[in-house]
């Protein structure tokens, strides 16, 4: 399930370059996802700075995957990154209770920008491996996605540090990519 | 359950083929599995029992000793919030901990395997092992640290650092459960993403400060008294680095332990053979090479380590003052005699020797 197999199995129009847009709040698991999707060890994440780019080529397509840094500080900075975004995919740290109006908030405002309109949405509902982390169910409960309703959305629970229910969601995100609005 | 969509049409899934993106009304995502026929997915999470995040939660405490003893944590996350004039030890391995609203605590965290982040406290003085540090709208904290990648703070200031300088008998089980290397410890160079021109927000405490002095030990009355902790400098788990302090001299040595039974072992004991003679331990990494690191960091005569390189992580050590090289040198012979280790050759060369190997290093370990 790795970053090529995605590749190959979205078969973009020759010249294509795919691009998938990683966002959420600092310390919701964005890089370890990353990290996987591209076969990384990821026992040594650091904090992300700026942002980290994979991009992988098969066959004359290219797809590219960006991890932007969450600090709050640096949220701003989120709307360079947006242009021909072809899957949104939102990562939630779902044991972090504390955080949920926050992160909520950013994917609320996410959802308003004129850039992403009727780009899918996966949101990945991350953490799971801990035994303390919400279910998905009442978190998408407590985000009011049904409220959503302009663009195609799905939630996934995942761990991307055991990797578990990650295979899942990309097989979502490209399965809704060719309906992006062009 | 595993998956939880937007309301399903299955028609009307089936007509977007052609590429129509949805209008308002319309329908939502293509389920996964994508036909009713198909199970839903169980996941790990779906199988397991559940628990009680307050099980795992000190909340709203004031002026008391708590904690958790060695062996109640194993491993899940832990939070902490809402806590004022506390003493609070976390004498276990654990997942990750928040610690929230805390003020005028003195706070020891046990190895953790992910990140430790402090968010509105004030007035923090803490022993931390962690993978990750990141602290937001923090004020006035003493940090003494451990911590496997680069310590972030954000809209913090009055953030203090020193080194990780503690011990517990379960200590070092502890650090292995949690995946983290007593070698890999970037306690002194912290990113502030919200630096202020003209001020710094963070500063590296007093080498001499006493770290028992900020963070008592655990009342003898307590349930803690069990625990039979230490600060002392020569017993602690994570060996005391100077990291990004001045150093004393301008000789370093690169001493380089490769995979074998009694790596650990041995690195702890060329520390202790070092400093007492008087040599101080800048910093230490344990990481994996490939046999294309090998040429590029030790340079001549090292054909012979690539095939040492293969039997895992390698333990590094820079150590400074003047003499040091030939006081390596000796000790090598001396001491480890029959281990495999490279050691730099003459002081003209060895600070390339220990650039070389940390550059090498920090890009192995970061992205």
């Amino acid at each position: 399930m790795g970053l090529l197999s995605i590749l190959r199995r979205l078969k973009p129009s020759p010249e294509q370059e795919v691009r998938l847009l990683l966002l959420g709040l600092d310390n919701a698991g964005k890089t370890t996802l990353l990290k996987q999707l591209a076969a990384e060890d990821v026992s040594h994440v650091t904090p992300t700075q700026g942002f980290n780019i994979k991009t992988v080529q098969s066959e004359g397509f290219k797809l590219n995957v960006w991890d932007i840094g969450g600090q709050r500080k640096i949220r701003p900075y989120w709307r360079n990154y947006f242009e021909n975004t072809d899957v949104l995919i939102y990562v939630i740290d779902s044991s972090d209770r504390k955080r949920f109006d926050e992160t909520s908030l950013e994917l609320a405002e996410l959802l308003e920008e004129e850039k992403l309109a009727a780009v899918p949405l996966l949101i990945f509902a991350n953490k799971q491996d801990l035994m303390t982390a919400t279910p998905p169910s009442e978190l998408a409960e407590s985000l009011n996605l049904h409220t959503v309703r302009d663009r195609m959305w799905q939630v996934q629970a995942c761990s991307a540090l055991t990797v578990e229910g990650v295979q899942e969601g990309m097989t979502w995100v490209c399965r809704n990519i060719k309906f992006r609005k062009k | 359950m595993g998956c939880f969509f937007s309301k399903k049409s299955k028609k009307k899934s089936r007509e977007k083929e052609g590429g129509t993106p949805t209008n308002t009304d319309e329908t939502n995502a293509v389920p996964l599995g994508n036909n009713t026929d198909e199970a839903p997915k169980q996941y790990s999470w779906d199988k397991r029992g559940k628990v009680d995040p307050k099980d795992y939660t000190l909340m709203g405490l004031k002026d008391v000793t708590v904690g958790r003893l060695p062996g109640t944590l194993n491993g899940q996350q832990f939070f902490i919030q809402d806590c004022e004039n506390c003493n609070i030890y976390v004498f276990d391995h654990s997942a990750t901990i928040t610690i929230d609203d805390c003020i005028n605590c003195r706070i020891v965290l046990g190895p953790v395997k992910g990140s430790v982040f402090f968010r509105d406290c004030k007035d923090i003085k803490c022993v931390v092992a962690c993978q990750q540090f990141r602290t937001r709208d923090c004020k006035k904290m003493d940090v003494f640290l451990c911590c496997a990648t680069q310590p972030i703070i954000e809209s913090s200031t009055g953030m203090k650092f020193s080194c990780f300088q503690y011990f517990y008998p379960e200590l070092a089980f502890h650090f292995k459960d949690a995946g983290l290397s007593i070698f890999n410890n970037n306690w002194s160079n912290i990113h502030d993403y919200t630096p202020v021109s003209g001020e710094n927000n963070w500063s590296l405490l007093p080498e001499d400060s006493s770290v028992l002095d900020l963070v008592p030990a655990p009342d003898p009355e307590s349930e803690f008294k069990s625990v039979r902790i230490s600060a002392e400098a020569s017993r602690s788990i994570v060996p005391l680095t100077k990291g990004g302090r001045r150093k004393g001299s301008e000789e370093s040595c690169l001493f380089v332990f490769f995979a074998g039974e009694y790596t650990t072992a041995n690195a702890r004991k060329l520390i202790d053979e070092a400093t007492a003679k008087g040599f101080v331990l800048i910093q230490t990494k344990e990481v994996s090479m490939r046999p294309e690191d090998v040429k590029r960091v030790f340079q001549n005569n090292s054909e012979d380590l690539v095939e040492w390189v293969a039997k895992g992580p390698v333990i590094a050590l820079e150590l400074n003052g003047d003499g040091v090289v030939e006081a390596c040198k000796n000790i090598a012979s001396e001491v480890f005699g029959s281990t495999k280790v490279f050691v730099s050759d003459n002081k003209t060369t060895s600070s390339q020797d220990v650039d070389s190997f940390f550059n090498f290093a920090d890009m192995q370990m970061g992205l």
